[in-house]
């Protein structure tokens, strides 16, 4: 906790402000959001990408799997869009 | 953070913010897993097909309407 510290006399518990606090916690959460995409991404490229594992990646695999995290941003965007629209509609 | 700040409107405001912008990005989750496992059959190219595109925005917002549906169903029921 001693980041969080502003500085107090030390007399009492470390003092952080509100402000801190909250860039803390948005980091955090961009991390969390950006490990649960991560392990998704990587869930569904394997079964796309890796249908038959071999003793080694073959270059067909090794081309799909960047191609794949590319389609699965757009699919994200594309779906993301939808949901906006389908929202204002209601 | 001293427990008087936990009442500070800006918090109660950013958690609030906070939590709504997590309930978004878990749906929009959530919806591109199903709607990818449904629409996107083939090996992954450079890019989706215009039928695979439609497929995925139209799979979201039948997702949206079957939700409405099924509140209304489970409404009229209690």
């Amino acid at each position: 906790m001693d980041s969080f510290s502003t500085g107090s006399s030390g007399t009492g518990p470390p003092q952080f402000s509100t402000d801190e606090f909250m860039d803390q916690m948005k980091v955090q959460l961009a991390q969390a959001y950006a490990q649960e995409f991560l392990e998704t991404v990587r869930e569904k490229c394997f079964e796309k990408c890796i249908t038959k594992p071999g003793s080694s990646l073959s270059g067909s695999e090794s081309s799909c799997v960047p191609r794949c995290v590319d389609r699965y941003i757009e699919a994200t965007g594309i779906v993301g869009r939808a949901l906006l629209t389908s929202r204002s509609n209601s | 953070m001293d427990s008087s700040a936990l009442n500070s409107p800006d918090l109660q405001r950013f958690l609030n913010q906070e939590k709504e912008k997590a309930m978004v990005n878990e749906m929009v989750a959530k919806l591109t897993s199903v709607c990818w496992d449904k629409c996107i059959t083939s090996t992954p190219g450079n890019k989706f097909s215009s039928s695979e595109s439609a497929c995925l925005s139209n799979c979201a917002q039948r997702f949206m309407d079957m939700t409405m549906i099924i509140m209304k169903r489970v409404q009229s029921m209690q």
